[in-house]
Parts: structure tokens; sequence; C-alpha cells
């Protein structure tokens, strides 16, 4: 097996009731590489996302973290989750925790680390996603949405994961905070964090991505480098997302929609 | 003017009514405490629980919810308690009596609680590696606990107030010493009155000092601020 290797999974199925999420997907992501999913809703994006850390149970196909087997039932699921930093598209932070606390408690429950370095190790991944000394003491109630985004991204980042899941972070943002929290997504990119992002961002998804897996109804419909995906799409579905995707950024941009 | 004796000989019972404000708080306390510790796990197992634990604890709330005080109180004490062979004080009873059903009601108090915990910060808690148990102790019960309190005060309210039933025990509660002293000396109203007042009084410290707590301990979004 490719040394490299330090995510895979291999056909992965997963129904709800009659509803196929997900009808043999399989992934496979190197050290330091980034790779972007995108398909419409209900194409099963988030549950393979979600099915890679098991918070959700696929119903066939393995899935390997480096060499480890995590779909293997007698694995302490807990211990692998440790190190898969996960991003939810609702932040999802602890109501009754401080920004700071949001972000330590993982290393002080979790990781058992010793207050000062946990505090030391927080302080270092809030600065990463750029969350100022002055909102340490605040609760998520007390964030934009953007901020709370990031603080997500912190408490994730803070575990020392060996891989991202970012499950399309900028939806539920109000639209003027989307770029912070993509740059943040991408400059850590960018230093070389191993990441697979899901969103809906087409134009951020030809930036960043390495490669790029167009979900369609349960599906891996098509996958490439953006370059060569955009240059020549096999599918119309892959072509209608990416240029519905890139309309909307223009229109963005111009101020059509705003 | 027989009836001014009788008012000045009431006035000295009334540190006697006054000392069944001990009894009534140990009740309280008591019910409370045993509900508390019924309440939780039982509130936890009702929201996680299986079917067949759930439908087990849903026929412990519906009797206890749903059977007036004072029946329970004669069950247990002249019925189940005899029966099964255990001689238990009239006090010990009450406060068994009171905790079970205080249990049930609390139960739907941390049953709804937890149910208004949104799914996201339970999974979020996973995602960063917590067990259930970690997950439990460190997310879900620091809020549960704190949104509770309103609903908490509430039991506490009513709670005081259903001590006073315990007088058929001859528990000597505010009530029942109220009606020893109305008897011996002849006035019907004003004892009664009396351990009222004194009910009431500590209706509204104990509602208070949670309150203090409620405030102390809340958290922006967490509870919406009064």
């Amino acid at each position: 097996m490719n040394r490299d290797i330090i995510l895979r999974a291999v056909d992965l199925h997963k129904r709800y009731g009659d509803v196929v999420a997900l009808d043999g997907v399989s992934i496979s992501v190197r050290k330091r590489e980034t790779k972007v999913i995108i398909g419409p809703n209900g194409s099963g994006k988030t549950t393979l996302l979600k099915c890679l850390n098991m918070l959700i149970k696929p119903d066939k196909g393995r899935i390997w973290l480096g060499d480890e087997e995590i779909t293997n039932p007698k694995i302490n699921i807990y211990k692998v989750r440790e190190k898969i930093g996960f991003v939810f598209q609702e932040f999802n932070l602890f109501h009754h925790l401080t920004v700071l606390k949001n972000v330590m408690i993982g290393l002080l429950k979790v990781k058992k680390m010793e207050r000062d370095l946990a505090y030391e190790k927080a302080v270092n991944a809030l600065s990463i996603v750029g969350i100022d000394r002055s909102l340490y003491d605040k609760y998520p109630a007390q964030l934009s949405s953007g901020q709370k985004q990031r603080v997500a991204i912190a408490r994730a980042l803070a575990m020392d994961p060996i891989i991202m899941l970012y499950d399309e972070p900028t939806s539920a943002l109000d639209p003027q905070f989307a770029n912070e929290v993509l740059q943040v997504i991408k400059d850590l990119a960018v230093k070389g964090v191993t990441s697979i992002i899901v969103t809906h961002h087409i134009d951020f998804a030809l930036e960043v991505a390495d490669e790029i897996l167009v979900m369609y109804r349960g599906r891996v419909v098509e996958s490439g480098a953006p370059k060569n995906l955009l240059s020549s799409p096999k599918y119309s579905i892959t072509k209608n997302i990416l240029m519905s995707g890139i309309a909307l950024s223009n229109g963005l941009n111009h101020g059509f929609l705003e | 003017m027989g009836d001014l004796n009788a008012y000045i000989t009431l006035l000295n019972y009334i540190p006697y009514i006054l000392e069944g404000a001990k009894w009534s708080l140990v009740l309280t306390f008591g019910g409370l405490g045993i509900g508390f510790i019924i309440g939780l796990p039982v509130g936890v197992a009702s929201v996680y629980g299986g079917r067949y634990t759930r439908l087990l604890l849903n026929i412990y709330i519906w009797i206890f919810r749903s059977t007036p005080l004072i029946v329970l109180l004669f069950l247990f004490y002249w019925g189940i308690f005899p029966t099964i062979g255990y001689k238990v004080s009239p006090l010990v009873t009450s406060i068994l009596v009171l905790g079970l059903r205080s249990g049930a009601y609390q139960t739907e108090i941390f049953r709804g609680c937890i149910e208004s915990i949104d799914e996201g910060q339970i999974l979020a808690a996973y995602a960063i590696g917590m067990s259930s148990i970690q997950t439990f102790t460190n997310i879900l019960i620091p809020q549960v606990l704190r949104i509770s309190i309103p609903g908490w005060s509430n039991e506490y309210a009513g709670l005081l107030k259903d001590t006073a039933i315990c007088f058929i025990l001859g528990i000597q509660e505010v009530l029942t010493r109220a009606k020893i002293i109305s008897m011996a000396i002849g006035i019907a109203l004003l004892p009664y009155f009396i351990a009222g007042a004194i009910l009431m009084i500590l209706s509204y410290l104990g509602i208070k000092v949670l309150d203090i707590f409620y405030r102390r301990w809340s958290v922006p979004g967490l509870i919406k601020e009064i």
C-alpha cells in the first residue's frame, strides 16, 4: 500500500430506509492533499464525510486511517476520531463554554493534557484561525457566524489531527463571512494540512483542490484535477455544477445577487 | 374576653408552629433529593433508552404523576411496606413517597431539557474523540442542569406545599401543628393562616435562592436572559 495514503475508503454503502445515500463510494487521500467534493444537495456528500470518521456507520465498505482499519468493530473509535478533525456546517460549538474552553476541552478531557499546555495549544490554534484574544472569554452566542466557524476549526485543529474534514463549512454563514472562513481553510491547505472539503463554492474548489470529486446520487461520477475537470468535463452534471457555480460567483462579484 | 386569652395563647404557640417548618423542609429537601437521584438518570434513560426501558419508565411516571399523594402515602404506609414486612416510620415513608413522586416529575423536567440540547453538540463532542460518558458529563449535563433550574424551582414550590399532606401520617410539619393548636385553643382560622404564611415565606426564599443560582450560572445564548 502506498505509504503516503492517509485515509482510504473502499466501496462505501449507506441507505436510510429506501433512500440510497452512498452507493459504492471509494476515496483515498494522500498526505498534504486537498480533496474537494462537490455535487447537488442529497448526493451523499455529507454522509460520505460523516462515514469517514464513523459518525455515521456505513452499511458496507471499509475505511483505513493510515494502516488502521477504522471500520473494524473492535477498534476504539473514540481514539480514531481524535485524529480526524471535523468541521460541521452548523459549527456545533459547545454553548456553555467560552471560546477558549471550547478549544481546550478536547485537549483536557480527551488528550488529558496539563492545563498550561492545553492553554498554549488552544491559543496557538485560535491564532491560526485569526481569533483575537479579546474573544477568548466570549460565549458562542456572542460571536458572528464567521467567528463561530473559525473557532470550530480551531477546536478541531488543536487536537493535532492528521486530516481535516470540512462539511459545507460556509453554508450556514452569513454571506459576508464566507470569505474569512474560506481563507482560513485555504491557508491551512496551503500549509499542507491534509483536507477533504465539501463545498458549494465552486471557485474556491477550483482554487484549492488538488482533486475535485463530483458526487451525484450517492456515487462519485467524476473526479480529476480542477483544470482537467473544467476543460473537459465528461458528464453534463459536472458541467452544470461547475458552470452554475461559476456563474453564481461571477454574479456575486458583479453585485447582481447582492 | 375569653377570646382575647385564646389569641394570646396562640401567640405563645407560634414558635411551636414555626418549628414545624423544620419538618416541612426535611420533607421537601428529602423529596427533592431522592427525586433528583431518580429523575436525572431516568430522564436520560427516557431519552436514550430502548423501547422497553422507555415503556417501563413511562409506566412509573404515569403512576406517580396521576395518583393523589394521599393515596400514595396510605398505599405505602399501610399497604406496601407492611406487606413486604418492613416497619417504616411515617417520616421515612413520607420522604420516600414524596421522592418517588418528585422523581416522576423531575424525569419530565430533565427529559425536556435533554431534548432541548441540539444533537450537533453531541456529534461535535464525538468528533473530537469524546466517549459517550465524557460527552454526557462534559457537554450534556452542565447544560441540562443550567436550563433545568426554572423547572426545578417549580418543583420545589409544589413539593413544599405537598408536604402539608403528610399530616395524615402524623408528621409534625407546619400544617399538622397548626391543626393541633387550632383544636386546642379553639381558634378556627388564624393558626392555618400562620401555617400558610410560613409556607409562603419558605417558598419565596427557596425560589429566590434557585433564581440566584440560575442567574449566576446562566450563559449567554443557552437560556433566554430575563
